[in-house]
């Protein structure tokens, strides 16, 4: 009897022993998943930082009014503001109360031009050429493509700049990406190019020429100049001849065909005068075997760069760069760009030069100083296609 | 229906009864139980004939006496767990009341498996474990097959409620290859999806008289495959079990509506055997199991090899779908498509150049790698888990000696299967039939696996071309090269992450809203057009693009053995066998190369033991030695010699040298399948370096290291092997209560096969990057020598008063791997299990309570599906039972996983919770 009370006692006793192991240890399920987690945020927002920052009283209003407070103020968001500080803004003739004359619409068109699509600190920019072409916050279609997007250029080169603004402060640092200030606003661009060169009087030369290098292409085929020109997809730098040496070099080129047909010097130079002062001379039919449609436009194509090239943006020392010609010529040496610095307390280049290989001497850059924007303005036009600067020479590409 | 069965049942019982009384004399007696434990069916046979029957629950017997014995007649009385009595009759009128007392001890288990013949489970040479017919019906457990499971040193991977894969000895995993399964002499492994079916076709619940297992290598007797162990499951003989009976298992899963909602588990089970005369006997049995399964819910990310990454097995990540753009869950299906985006990035920005600084801002970063959204395993496979088992047998006696059996088994249903990738097993239908001879001292047999993959499809593969049809990842040309369009999942992703980047959003955030753009028309689960396009890729078979099995690959089997021992005793006892096998795959290409035809594979062996007891009986030799050949490897001999050494009364201790050795699987020889992370597994036979030009394009080693890519070389590729050394004790103890079953072994394989993932050129005009080659994993045989060892112990206890408790622990270890190898070793290091348990409490004995505890060390789980650390688990089965005598039936109320602690038993497969069930059983023996 005893016996069999040890042994109740011992299976009660490992009954109790099996409870408490199931009591204590609990099975591991399928463990969830981890999610990875975001980048920590630090710091505070690009808006808070406009918001807050007493330099920039007239850019929080119109940030304000333009209702783009709440996206500079997304952490979440990767971007970089080229922000405006009130003297820039006042650079640019507009003070605080003109932000409230300013239609929303325009203000948030303008500010998006300024606010770029990724986090560009200054190291990013770079100072290569040509300038970093970054998409904005800015679609000048969105119904056309949720992609298209106009771009800026900054750069670090000669300084700092976007497009040819200089930037007065870089890498100010905020959650969501950096501000870097600037002198002026930054104007986005509204026309094409080839609404400058179609209406520009001091460019009906170049407008002719381009014209007459497209004869037999119509303008939405590969290839045509003018379509370029409209096209917003392209990215252009145009060396626009003036006028006045568009017809130089016309003259001399004719009154040289004439002589070599046996006409004499003083003929020929009168009978070139004549032919060249009018824009007309492209479409004269006695003067096709003499300036042939190919010849045109490899002298049209030698003035167009395939790149956006702003004067800051320019080499300090002599350096040449391809052409559109070299969609053609592969191996030609291009032009040659150079830009000089140097005039205290002014940011701008005080003289640029382009040199095409058959000119004797540089092409000028007609430079106005301070800068004049499009339509008035000689140098760094912009357009939402390209840059066009005027010369004093025509390029010779041999 | 069950009415009629059991009437009809009674009619012919008294039909026969009344004939069988008429001609033959019959003894009649009763069966007394000296102790208080519960006696099982007795078994009444006379002496050298294959005449018996077995006792009621109240232990009286009537067995009639054929016209062809004559009187004296030797009836011997055995039973599992019982001293064998051996009584005299001396005529037939001494008929009546011949009773006996019999007292149930644990020295007398006998064993068959150990050595083909008939030996007491004390002196058996090698480890073996034994499920006997009490076992089977009072353990607590759903499914007879999980008591195996709870065996000393047994591991199971549970692939889903009615899917289970048993091994010993490591090298587990879902359909394991290196542990055979032998049902009524039939090995169950299907001929060409390789798995053993186990639990899912075989025997029912009622008609399995015994399980016995043989851990270890044991090919010397049963053949190639038992690398690792031998499962057999006997089924019982229509003349010793007669009648009908059924059970009805009715439970509840999912009580706690973790997974899917509670729902109920049906198990229904009957059987009929019936002698009809001395010479006739048959049996029908069946079983039908349906519940929603356990469900495999592992939403982990998980990262496969690759030729880019350089990994040699997958890993578990961090990572969500929300904030891994190349998220690939675990049990998420689909999502295994992945594309850098990149090469659509920079299309854009070359045809919107001024995006294409930014573009390239982009794509500086290295690979953007996104996977298609993949749907969850409840959505795409059925949840209801259906299985039907018909069996049965036709047992005729030639003579009181020799008995001709006609049976089979057939079974149909679903289930979800982990192999390289999840399987939904649906309409799998397969059948074993066989025609035996079986005499005193020889037996023939022939057999056939009849195996229909039904409408059996890849779930990844399913779910990944369910993508590609309701919106393509990329378009494709004609001739082989992508030809990106609008409507295309992935350009259409790249706009929109693009978009979003220009709008300024952070990667992640730009990549789910690019998702949400792409997924735009992703077809909701459940609606119209889902169902429409699944169910089309589903039953579209893989050779036509897609996921459908055609798999109707057939094994022909004859085998034979005989005892010799009745004229050479005198010096051996002595057992000679043989057999040939012949596979027919046919799976009209979607598994196998046989898109020509069906690929057929012969194989034959054939074995010798001898026996002797040396040293005055204290010690028992035996030698046994099998040779095997396969018409597409060479032939090999395994041989095996054991020793018995008896130390004392019921004290044995066992020391056996065993080989054994197996021939690659169908699929390592002819398979050809493209699983989910885009490689292609492949047989390792040289046909296939031919098919894959291997001469003209060769494949380089994966991962690719820095400097030149090596190209691969591949040896002939052999059979595996293993050879083992183990010794063990098993003895009887404190006054023969507690039974101790110790042992240790070593063993060391050789030409251990594993696959290997090379990679082969696309287009041979390109060079070796990662993007140009198509990675084959090719079945070969490790250079390096594999080495485990492990121990095991098992106690069982009978404390009184029929209480027992029982033990076991083991611990299995992989040792000796070359880092270059993958083992797929998958087991626990250690494991243990108490069982304790009466089956006789109360005033009548009546009521029979049984508790199981299993724990098992968590291990790192390597597999081609999903591989990573299976944590520790334990879970506890109970089950209560109270006996009516009177209408001999039973009722029970049990559980498995009682505590309803989720666990999973190898990575991508189900989390397993509570199964509550009541029972009720009659006339189980």
């Amino acid at each position: 009897m005893k016996k069999f009370q040890i042994k109740n006692w011992l299976v009660k006793s490992l009954g109790v022993l099996l409870v408490i192991i199931m009591a204590i240890s609990c099975n591991k399920d399928v463990p969830e998943a981890t999610p990875i987690a975001p980048a920590p945020i630090t710091g505070i927002s690009i808006g808070t930082i406009i918001s807050t920052d007493p330099s920039f009283t007239i850019l929080k209003a119109a940030v304000t009014k333009a209702g783009l407070l709440p996206l500079l103020s997304d952490s979440t968001l990767n971007m970089t503001l080229f922000a405006p500080d009130d003297a820039a803004f006042t650079a640019s003739g507009i003070t605080l109360p003109a932000i409230s004359v300013l239609r929303a619409g325009f203000l948030d068109t303008v500010l998006r031009y300024h606010l770029v699509s990724q986090r560009l600190p200054s190291s990013a920019i770079g100072a290569t050429f040509p300038n970093r072409q970054s998409p904005t916050f800015l679609n000048p279609a969105p119904a056309l493509s949720a992609l298209l997007r106009l771009t800026n250029f900054p750069t670090t080169r000669n300084g700092g700049w976007i497009n040819n603004i200089p930037l007065k402060q870089v890498d100010i640092v905020a959650s969501n990406g950096f501000i870097h200030k600037v002198a002026a606003i930054v104007a986005p661009p509204q026309r094409y190019l080839w609404d400058r060169i179609n209406t520009d009087p001091d460019l009906t030369y170049l407008k002719a020429a381009i014209v007459r290098a497209d004869s037999g292409v119509v303008a939405t085929a590969p290839g045509s100049l003018v379509g370029a020109l409209n096209n917003i997809g392209a990215n252009l730098t145009v060396f626009a001849p003036k006028d006045s040496s568009m017809r130089a070099f016309l003259t001399g080129a004719i009154t040289l065909a004439l002589i070599n047909q046996g006409v004499p010097p003083a003929t020929a130079v009168a009978t070139a005068t004549a032919l060249a002062s009018t824009p007309a001379v492209f479409s004269n039919p006695a003067l096709y075997a003499a300036l042939p449609a190919q010849s045109v436009k490899g002298i049209v194509v030698y003035h167009i760069l395939g790149q956006r090239a702003f004067t800051n943006n320019f080499p300090t020392t002599a350096t040449a760069y391809p052409t559109l010609l070299n969609g053609a010529v592969p191996t030609h040496p291009g032009v040659t760009l150079q830009a000089i610095f140097g005039i205290p307390g002014v940011p701008f280049a005080a003289a640029a030069t382009v040199k095409g290989i058959g000119n004797a001497s540089a092409s000028k850059l007609i430079i106005n100083l301070p800068p004049v924007s499009d339509p008035a303005g000689s140098n760094d036009q912009h357009f939402l296609n390209g840059v066009l600067h005027k010369i004093d020479q025509v390029l010779l590409p041999q | 229906m069950k009415k009629l069965g059991r009437l009809a049942a009674s009619l012919l019982l008294t039909l026969v009864s009344t004939i069988v009384f008429a001609q033959n004399p019959v003894i009649s007696g009763k069966v007394n139980a000296v102790t208080g434990d519960n006696i099982n069916r007795i078994s009444v046979t006379i002496k050298g004939t294959k005449i018996g029957t077995t006792t009621d629950d109240n232990g009286n017997y009537s067995l009639p006496v054929p016209s062809s014995v004559t009187f004296p007649v030797t009836l011997i009385f055995s039973g599992v767990g019982v001293i064998s009595k051996e009584l005299t009759v001396a005529s037939a009128s001494q008929n009546n009341d011949v009773s006996v007392n019999i007292s149930t001890t644990m020295a007398d288990e006998i064993v068959v498996s150990a050595t083909r013949t008939q030996t007491k489970a004390l002196e058996s040479p090698v480890t073996i474990e034994r499920v006997g017919l009490n076992t089977i019906r009072t353990a607590p457990s759903a499914n007879y097959y999980d008591i195996v499971g709870n065996m000393k040193g047994v591991d199971l991977v549970t692939s889903s409620l009615t899917f289970k894969t048993v091994t010993t000895r490591g090298f587990n995993g879902s359909g394991n290859t290196r542990f055979n399964q032998i049902v009524d002499g039939m090995d169950n492994q299907a001929p060409g999806l390789n798995f053993s079916v186990g639990s899912v076709i075989g025997l029912t619940e009622l008609d399995v008289e015994s399980m016995e297992l043989l851990p270890g290598a044991s090919s010397a007797l049963y053949g190639p495959g038992g690398m690792n162990g031998t499962l057999l499951v006997n089924s019982k003989n229509p003349f010793k079990y007669q009648g009908f009976s059924f059970q009805v298992k009715e439970g509840a899963m999912h009580t706690d509506s973790k997974y899917r909602p509670t729902s109920l588990y049906n198990n229904w089970s009957m059987r009929w055997g019936q002698k009809v005369s001395e010479k006739f006997a048959f049996k029908i049995t069946a079983e039908f199991v349906h519940a929603k399964d356990w469900l495999a819910d592992d939403q982990r990310n998980y990262i496969r090899p690759t030729a880019a990454n350089g990994k040699k097995i997958g890993e578990i990540a961090p990572g969500t779908r929300s904030t891994d753009p190349n998220y690939n869950g675990a049990n998420a299906y689909g999502d295994e498509t992945t594309a850098d985006i990149r090469p659509f990035l920079l299309g854009i920005g070359a045809q919107a150049p001024f995006l294409q600084p930014f573009v390239n801002s982009l794509v500086a970063g290295g690979a953007i790698n996104v996977s298609r959204t993949g749907y969850e395993e409840g959505q795409v496979v059925d949840p209801n888990t259906v299985n039907f088992k018909l069996g049965g047998s036709l047992n005729y006696k030639l003579n009181p000696g020799l008995e001709l059996i006609v049976g089979g088994f057939w079974g149909s249903g679903n289930t979800v299967y982990t192999g390289s990738d999840r399987y939904s097993l649906k309409d799998l239908k397969m059948g074993q039939y066989k025609v035996e001879l079986n005499s005193k001292n020889w037996l023939l047999r022939a057999y056939t696996t009849q195996e229909n993959a039904g409408q059996s499809y890849n779930l990844t593969a399913a779910s990944r071309i369910f993508n590609e049809k309701w919106k393509p990842t990329v378009t494709f040309a004609a001739n082989g090269s992508p030809n990106p369009q609008t409507t295309d999942w992935l350009v259409q992703y790249s706009q929109a992450y693009l978009g979003g980047k220009l709008n300024g959003l952070s990667d992640i955030n730009a990549h789910n809203a690019a998702r949400g753009v792409a997924d735009v028309g992703r077809p909701e689960v459940g609606s119209a057009i889902y169902n429409q396009i699944y169910e089309n890729v589903r039953k579209t078979p893989i050779s036509k693009g897609g996921a459908l099995f055609l798999d109707k690959s057939d094994l022909y089997a004859v085998e034979g053995q005989w005892n010799l021992s009745d004229y050479t005793k005198n010096v051996a006892d002595i057992l000679v066998g043989g057999n040939f096998r012949s596979f027919v795959l046919n799976s009209q290409g979607t598994l196998f190369i046989d898109t020509a035809g069906p690929i057929s594979i012969n194989e034959f062996g054939a074995y010798v033991q001898a026996s002797r007891n040396i040293l005055g009986d204290k010690v028992r030799l035996t030698l046994s030695g099998r040779y095997d050949k396969n018409e597409n490897f060479k032939g090999r001999v395994t041989p095996r010699a054991t020793a018995v050494i008896k130390v004392a009364k019921n004290n044995n201790i066992r020391l056996s040298y065993q080989t054994a050795y197996r021939f690659p699987s169908t699929q390592q020889q002819y398979i050809r399948l493209g699983v989910g992370g885009g490689e292609t597994l492949i047989g390792g036979l040289p046909v296939f370096y031919q098919i894959y030009n291997f001469a003209g394009n060769p494949p380089i080693d994966l991962p690719i290291g820095s400097g030149t890519p090596k190209i691969s070389t591949f040896n002939e590729f052999k059979p595996e092997s293993v050879q083992s050394i183990e010794l063990g004790y098993k003895g009887l103890l404190a006054n023969d209560r507690l039974l101790v079953d110790a042992y240790g072994y070593i063993g060391q394989y050789t030409n251990f096969i594993v696959r290997r993932a090379v990679g082969q050129k696309i287009n041979t005009s390109l060079g070796y990057e990662p993007s140009n080659l198509r990675i084959l994993s090719i079945p070969v045989n490790s250079t390096g020598k594999v080495k485990t060892y492990g121990a095991g112990l098992g106690l069982e206890y009978r404390i009184g008063k029929g209480f027992f408790l029982n033990f076991n622990g083991s611990t299995d270890v992989l040792n000796g791997v070359s880092d270059n190898l993958i083992a797929y070793f998958n087991s626990p290091k250690y494991r243990y299990n108490f069982i304790v348990g009466n089956n006789a409490l109360g005033k009548n004995k009546r009521v029979g309570v049984n508790v199981t505890y299993r724990w098992q060390d968590s291990f790192m789980y390597e597999s081609d599906f999903v591989s990573g650390v299976v944590p520790a688990y334990h879970s506890v089965d109970a089950q209560v039972t109270y006996k009516f005598p009177a209408i001999k039936s039973l009722v029970g109320i049990g559980a498995n996983n009682l505590l309803n602690q989720y666990y999973i038993t190898a990575l991508g497969n189900p989390s397993i919770g509570g199964l509550y069930y009541v029972r009720f059983a009659y006339n189980i023996f």
